[in-house]
């Protein structure tokens, strides 16, 4: 396995990470939106206590994988924001709103001022974000890119807004309500519990409806990524996410709340991990393999060799705030975070 | 060259974006310091007044950090976004030091994040001790990411050949020339920004009457941090002049208003550069300076704009100006804080008069107006090249179509965040967290 594999496969961790960390933080959003019932304010006062003390940190993953992308595969970096260049443009004002929502409505309410619709404004970016960056995956798995002599020749819409592009920007923001319920269900209690555990069951439901109904559009819309899913390596990872998300409805069903968190980021791991098995060994399907993009030898050694030497600072790091952090938040005490 | 074409767009984004930004890490990299004095003081004096002080600037802190990482997000999308070829081709040279910066940044979350809402959960000395990590990880990112500026201005560690950059060296390129001048002047402005901004604010609380204890020793913290930087940030700009005089000469005669060659050349203070008379009008001229200053002799040539391909120089008016307001803040602080310090030796107590406040409250965004303007003078004065002396900046932006609106969509949504935080910052401290189930709806 070549050094230029071995950084896709950064590529594709930070993605992983980047869904399980960050991806609870936008089914916050999604699940502010969609507070209903009677406990309404709570399931909301929880879900922003929880992630008070870690969003910034999950977003970092984001980071390592824009920073992978242009120091690993400088060309692709470019060949795909200038392909996606709508739909990231869109994620991105998404991504601004939200942490600066977040940020003011978490100073304010510690200054105990407040500014006006900064809510409302947290709950559509956290919608908007995932739905385009997963549409941006879809036309990079599609082979809905383009890119005849180094230069991307599809157009501005042509790529993304299409039904496969559209399911995977779908699945991604069902990947983050289903994530968000399932890891508040071991931060609440009581009622609250429930609340969660009902939403966690509901979008676990809705991720494999969505993960199923993206084979048949696969075959009618995206071929290149269809005829690569019947080799055994993808069938294999397929399996395996599909197992984890039955385990991830029986968790949630009998209240083995305990297990619902790990269950619940296995499973999504594992579908992004589907994902990359299917694109393997390509960077951009069906017209960049990622030997064909990679940078040279010199820059992939500099770069991965940084990255275990930053991982031994980064990781106790990692854990000295998640254990100073680790309780649950249906009460008014400081939050703590994801799993 | 239209308006909203796409180059321009493209220009004008990212300066916004980096304009933007800039601002929030110079407060990233500055208060940790503040932090660790502040809260150090108070372990070993015991003294409660300087963990209160700590506490508040902390809230300052989390907010502004959380809009540094939002802006500095934008950022490395605007790579990908408005300069593809540019990333292309130095990607593989400088995205190293980048993925050091997001060890760096990453750190500086964590342990910011613990410090925020640790102070009851560990203890006094553990608490005061992630000052340190946080004040060592803001100055790293600070260095790599200058790094990445500095080789823009002085490309290192690689070879072209047929277009494309082979025989990379990523360590080469991270310290490229540039790099130890441009680092040192960057971190250091960060350190005076802050101290100034912090002692504005206690400035304008003691201008209204409010002549408390407290108020005066926070003053009294942040301008001894400005104190200690100040002089040291004077001498880095010196060396970087110098290095530029050397090295980067048509960026030199550009902030200078050196339009012809001269032996002896003096220094220009001020001026209107006229590109079309060849002149620097108006300009208090002091004879045979800038041949000191930079060459240390006073019959040394200086090389004007007009020896250079009129193609490959800079714009000596988007130079020179930022130029002279840099100079000027960086010596009306050095001037204020002098004055501080030294009627308080002379008096032998801290009891600045209004005149000395008010020009303390002049010097509060000096320090910011000063690392932009100086960055100003980096950016504009390496024009018009994104990288120096190997391809234009008008080659390197984006294909697409549709920026200009990009442009206008960000130009609103800067205003949106900088009018949340001024909302936010300007209303008063002091009203405690209301219960959760008083509070509106939504984070």
């Amino acid at each position: 396995m070549g050094l230029d594999v071995i950084a896709a496969g950064v590529v594709l961790i930070g993605l992983i990470a980047y869904a399980m960390f960050a991806g609870a933080d936008f089914g916050g959003g999604v699940w502010t939106a969609l507070a209903w019932g009677p406990r309404a304010r709570a399931q909301r006062e929880a879900i922003f206590r929880a992630m008070g003390p870690v969003w910034e940190t999950n977003h970092v993953w984001l980071i390592l994988i824009v920073v992978t992308l242009f120091t690993a595969f400088p060309r692709a970096f470019g060949d795909l924001f200038t392909a996606l260049f709508i739909p990231l443009s869109i994620a991105l004002i998404g991504i601004v709103f939200r942490g600066a929502a977040f940020a003011f409505r978490h100073y304010g309410s510690e200054g105990g001022a407040r500014l006006p619709a900064t809510g409302l404004v947290f709950s559509a970016a956290s919608i908007l974000t995932p739905l385009t960056m997963g549409m941006a995956l879809g036309a990079i798995a599609g082979g809905h890119i383009a890119i005849r002599g180094g230069q991307v020749v599809t157009e501005l819409y042509e790529p993304w807004l299409r039904p496969f592009s559209i399911v995977c920007g779908l699945i991604a923001v069902s990947i983050c309500g289903f994530l968000t319920a399932s890891y508040m269900t071991t931060r609440t209690t009581g009622a609250l519990r429930e609340d969660f555990r009902n939403r966690g069951l509901a979008a676990s439901l809705v991720l494999g409806g969505l993960t199923t109904v993206a084979i048949p559009v696969a075959y009618a819309d995206a071929r290149p990524f269809f005829d690569r899913l019947a080799s055994p390596a993808p069938i294999a990872v397929m399996a395996a996410a599909a197992a984890m998300g039955v385990a991830s409805l029986v968790v949630l069903w009998r209240r083995w709340f305990a297990l619902a968190p790990p269950v619940a980021a296995g499973t999504v791991a594992l579908v992004i991990a589907a994902w990359g098995a299917v694109q393997y060994p390509y960077f951009i399907l069906p017209d960049e393999r990622i030997d064909s993009v990679a940078a040279e030898h010199a820059t992939l050694v500099a770069f991965l060799v940084s990255l275990p030497i930053g991982a031994l600072i980064l990781i106790p790091s990692l854990v000295l705030l998640y254990y100073t952090f680790s309780e649950k938040t249906d009460r008014p005490a400081q939050g703590s975070p994801p799993p | 060259m239209g308006l909203f074409d796409t180059v321009t767009s493209a220009r004008a984004l990212m300066g916004m974006s980096l304009a933007f930004h800039i601002s929030f890490t110079a407060v990233g990299i500055g208060l940790p310091l503040m932090l660790f004095l502040a809260e150090g003081i108070a372990l070993r004096t015991g003294n409660e007044m300087y963990r209160e002080m700590a506490k508040r600037w902390t809230r300052v802190a989390a907010v502004l950090f959380a809009v540094g990482a939002v802006s500095g997000t934008i950022l490395s999308f605007e790579f990908g976004l408005l300069w593809p070829t540019f990333m292309d081709f130095s990607g593989a040279i400088i995205g190293f030091p980048f993925a050091l910066e997001g060890f760096a940044f990453f750190t500086e979350a964590i342990f910011l994040g613990i410090y925020i809402y640790g102070w009851e959960r560990l203890s006094p000395r553990a608490h005061w001790l992630c000052t340190i990590p946080m004040m060592v990880s803001a100055a790293a990112s600070a260095l790599f990411v200058i790094s990445a500026n500095a080789w823009m201005n002085q490309p290192a560690g690689f070879k072209v050949v047929y277009g494309k950059a082979v025989n990379v060296d990523p360590i080469a390129a991270m310290f490229n020339r540039a790099m130890p001048y441009e680092v040192t002047h960057g971190t250091l402005a960060a350190y005076v920004a802050t101290g100034f901004a912090v002692a504005g604010v206690y400035a304008v609380a003691m201008l209204r009457g409010h002549r408390s204890e407290y108020n005066k020793r926070a003053l009294v913290l942040a301008l001894a941090v400005a104190a200690v930087f100040t002089p040291l940030q004077i001498a880095s700009g010196d060396l970087s002049a110098r290095f530029l005089a050397h090295r980067q000469p048509e960026k030199f005669a550009a902030m200078e208003g050196q339009f012809r060659t001269e032996r002896g050349a003096p220094l220009r203070i001020g001026g209107f550069p006229d590109p079309d008379a060849r002149e620097t009008k108006y300009a208090i001229e002091i004879p045979r300076l800038t041949s000191i200053l930079a060459f240390e002799n006073a019959d040394a040539t200086v090389r004007g704009l007009d020896s250079f391909p009129q193609d490959a120089i800079p714009d000596v008016r988007l130079v020179h100006y930022p130029f002279q307001v840099m100079v000027a803040s960086g010596f009306f602080m050095l001037f204020v804080v002098t004055w501080f310090f030294g009627v308080a030796w002379w008096r032998k107590r801290i009891d600045p008069g209004r005149w000395l406040l008010r020009a303390l409250v002049a010097a509060a965004p000096l320090g910011f107006v000063a690392i932009e303007a100086g960055w100003f003078v980096t950016e504009f004065g390496r024009q018009p090249w994104i990288i120096w002396h190997l391809m234009r900046t008008d080659q390197a932006a984006t294909p697409r179509a549709g920026v200009a609106f990009l442009l206008l969509t960000f130009f609103l949504v800067y205003v949106a965040l900088a009018s949340g935080l001024v909302l936010l910052l300007l209303r008063p401290p002091g009203r405690a967290a209301r219960p959760p189930e008083e509070a509106a709806d939504g984070p």
